[in-house]
């Protein structure tokens, strides 16, 4: 047995002693150890809520939209001959009718016309409406970019986390087992890795599209909560029932909602009043190879960004954009939303209350002003835990200083017996460390007990780690040791002949 | 070889203004096994004498053998050593601590044992001392469970327990009745008779010093008178004390 535990053991007699004054010590180095653990439990829960309702809202994504409705490209310089004219893609079909006069018969003028929309046209493939049997199947409008697009992103820009791509409709749908069950709703073909993207997404029932289906062009579908709710109805699991889209069968595998506690998904929301099936299945179905969008989530929220102007780079190179011209996409990332949606009230206030203008909000601002917020909440909790652990301390001392005058009689007879000043001296110490840290303990228990309730009864955000644990532990050991110091030196100064004596 | 050799030893402490001789040239040796009583009134300086025995206190002057090693000048620290090691102290209020069993009380002195002795060592060491004294049975009681004959027999256990070369005993009958003090009387006695071990004992009833082999008088800071003495058997004393105790219900 080595001489601390031998040590250690003298000093746990001496507690054991005297429970209800030791009880009483202990409480003290509990509170201040239970405030610091519940405060850092609820800093980093206000921190990590703040990141998840972000992420939620989607401040590391960047949504590539086909076409473009701004009249100018940001900071291009082009000319005024340019103003309102969006260039069409790479002609890839050609033109069956041409717009304006033509010749020899200036009255008459000829609507801009798809060919696929001419009667008389013959096609090499059917239209989407004789395959389908179903007219509400239309098109997106200027859909310019491509699968091969999205696969270029996914390969050559550094940061970049997940890549989605879409195409987006409305449709109409039914059940299978019940055609007069209809819900018009938005479809989203994409790919597997969207749940990632969208970090806000749990699935209730069934899973997400996987890269399989996806692959092989399955009728699968994943449906969101909204949809459920009105085909089938509240808390009733529809996986494995069929829904008609198109005429065509599909499975149901899934359901999507919202872990968002400050947006709760309704009727016309784009995400849970929706469907989700593979992007490959609507390529095929439609007889489409273009996208309306390419999802895009960054590993870090500040990059985005200088990932958007790569994106621009890479999508003009491809699409054969040159200089003047403005582009036929357009990049958007999510941070000028966030105020709007997503975020609570509280949040967006932070946030709000931290940047200069929003009007010239990015990403890189919001998380300095968060990360602002976050240190102006850290410091005051760490205040309150300061304050509560001095507290703490000058109990232990006080203890401490009361059990040398009330021991003397026993310091003195320890020192007949052999004791040393030294060895009165790290009985004191020991003891004060033993109490405080056992009081630490119990205080971080409190601590977390404390955590829990208020997550559980006020619905605010914790998080307990374990690193903030050990912390306090040893904050608990540091603050026995430093209020022992001075009662400790007295004991240890004590004439055994006095001592003794003493009544 | 002396246990205890004493060569001119003074006293002084300063109060204030006031100079106090406790002690004014005590010079005295005592052997191996002797039961030494060292008697004197309240203010004689035997109090001051057993605090320099006991090495709690450094004479002003003159020099103190223990065992063959001068003790007389050594700091705080080698003191609370040779306290350890060499004398087992028995007060008269017994000084037990509170709430403690009796082992733990015996093991006190062993905790600061150097080098540090083993848990399973310390306690095999404390049962077999108060077994010793009579208490297999009470090794688990704390001092407020225990009569005061028993407190006193294990504050005897804790002075043995490391085998000390001076068992130093302040007024070891000052909380007893007589019957109790006369069985502790014939417990040192037998300490001394079947293990050799030299006691000293600090007492202001002369009945109770005459169960020691010497008598030592002390007054006013000198030994005034210095005797052999035939012990008091305490088996007679104990034959006339019975019937009182018996007829007061004891």
């Amino acid at each position: 047995m080595g001489f601390a535990a031998h040590l250690i053991a003298l000093a746990w007699q001496a507690l054991m002693r005297n429970k209800a004054q030791t009880l009483m010590a202990m409480l003290g180095v509990t509170v201040g150890v239970g405030a610091l653990v519940t405060s850092m439990a609820l800093g980093r829960g206000a921190q990590e809520a703040i990141k998840d309702q972000l992420l939620a809202a989607g401040a590391n994504m960047i949504i590539v939209n086909s076409g473009n409705y701004q009249t100018e490209r940001a900071g291009a310089g082009g000319s005024p001959a340019d103003h309102g004219y969006i260039p069409s893609p790479k002609p890839q079909r050609t033109p069956y009718l041409v717009k304006g006069p033509i010749p020899g018969f200036p009255n008459v003028r000829l609507l801009n016309a798809h060919f696929e929309d001419d009667p008389m046209a013959e096609h090499d493939h059917p239209l989407a409406s004789e395959r389908l049997g179903d007219n509400m199947a239309g098109l997106g409008a200027a859909a310019t970019l491509t699968l091969d697009d999205a696969e270029a992103i996914r390969n050559e820009i550094p940061g970049i986390d997940f890549v989605a791509s879409g195409v987006h409709e409305n449709a109409r749908i039914s059940l299978k087992a019940d055609p007069m069950k209809q819900w018009f709703t938005r479809l989203h073909g994409t790919e597997s890795d969207l749940p990632v993207i969208r970090s806000g997404w749990i699935f209730p029932y069934g899973r997400f599209l996987s890269a399989s289906q996806v692959r092989d062009a399955e009728q699968t579908m994943v449906i969101g909560r909204v949809v459920a709710a009105r085909l089938f109805g509240e808390g009733i699991n529809p996986v494995g029932e069929t829904i008609v889209l198109w005429n065509q069968d599909f499975r149901v595998i899934g359901v999507v909602d919202s872990t968002s506690w400050a947006a709760q998904p309704s009727a016309g929301d784009d995400q849970f009043d929706a469907i989700y099936i593979p992007v490959t299945t609507v390529h095929s179905l439609l007889n489409l190879s273009k996208l309306n969008t390419i999802t895009i989530t960054t590993e870090s929220a500040g990059e985005t960004t200088r990932i958007s102007k790569q994106i621009e780079d890479i999508l003009r190179r491809r699409h054969g954009i040159t200089e003047q011209m403005p582009d036929d996409f357009t990049v958007k990332t999510q941070a000028q939303q966030l105020l709007g949606k997503g975020l609570s009230p509280d949040v967006a206030r932070i946030v709000a209350g931290n940047l200069e203008s929003i009007d010239a909000l990015t990403i890189e601002q919001l998380s300095a002003s968060l990360q602002r917020a976050n240190r102006t909440m850290l410091a005051l909790l760490a205040g309150v835990a300061t304050v509560s652990l001095l507290v703490g301390g000058i109990g232990v001392m006080n203890l401490l200083l009361l059990s040398v005058t009330q021991r003397t009689r026993e310091v003195g007879l320890r020192m007949a017996m052999g004791a040393r000043g030294s060895d009165i001296a790290s009985q004191f110490v020991l003891e004060a460390i033993v109490l405080s840290v056992v009081g630490g303990l119990i205080g971080a228990a409190c601590g977390v007990l404390v955590a829990e309730s208020l997550e559980q009864v006020f619905q605010w955000s914790t998080d307990v780690s374990v690193i903030s644990m050990v912390f306090a532990i040893i904050v608990a050991a540091v603050l026995g040791i430093v209020s022992s110091v001075y009662p400790a030196h007295r004991a240890s100064q004590l004439n055994p002949i006095g001592a003794l004596n003493h009544e | 070889m002396s246990v205890i050799s004493l060569q001119g030893i003074k006293k002084i402490y300063h109060l204030g203004d006031n100079t106090v001789h406790a002690l004014r040239g005590v010079s005295l040796d005592i052997e191996e096994g002797e039961f030494v009583a060292i008697t004197g009134p309240s203010g004689s300086g035997k109090s001051t004498m057993m605090h320099i025995l006991g090495c709690l206190d450094s004479p002003t002057e003159g020099s103190y053998l223990l065992n063959g090693k001068n003790v007389s000048n050594l700091p705080r620290q080698e003191l609370a050593d040779i306290r350890n090691r060499m004398i087992g102290f028995v007060f008269q209020g017994f000084n037990l601590l509170p709430r403690t069993t009796a082992v733990e009380n015996v093991e006190l002195p062993l905790l600061y044992t150097r080098p540090v002795m083993s848990n399973a060592e310390r306690n095999k060491r404390a049962v077999e001392a108060l077994t010793a004294m009579g208490l297999a049975d009470r090794l688990d009681h704390h001092p407020s469970q225990l009569s005061g004959g028993q407190q006193q027999r294990v504050a005897i256990a804790r002075a043995l327990v490391n085998k000390p070369a001076l068992i130093l005993a302040d007024e070891p009958t000052g909380n007893l009745d007589s019957k109790t003090s006369i069985e502790v009387m014939r417990l040192l006695q037998e300490l001394r008779e079947k293990q050799g071990i030299t006691i000293v004992l600090i007492t202001h009833e002369p009945e109770i010093a005459a169960y020691g082999t010497r008598i030592i008088s002390v007054r006013d800071g000198v030994i005034i008178s210095d005797e052999k003495n035939t012990p008091r058997n305490p088996e007679e004393d104990l034959a006339a004390v019975a019937p009182i105790a018996a007829a007061s219900g004891y």
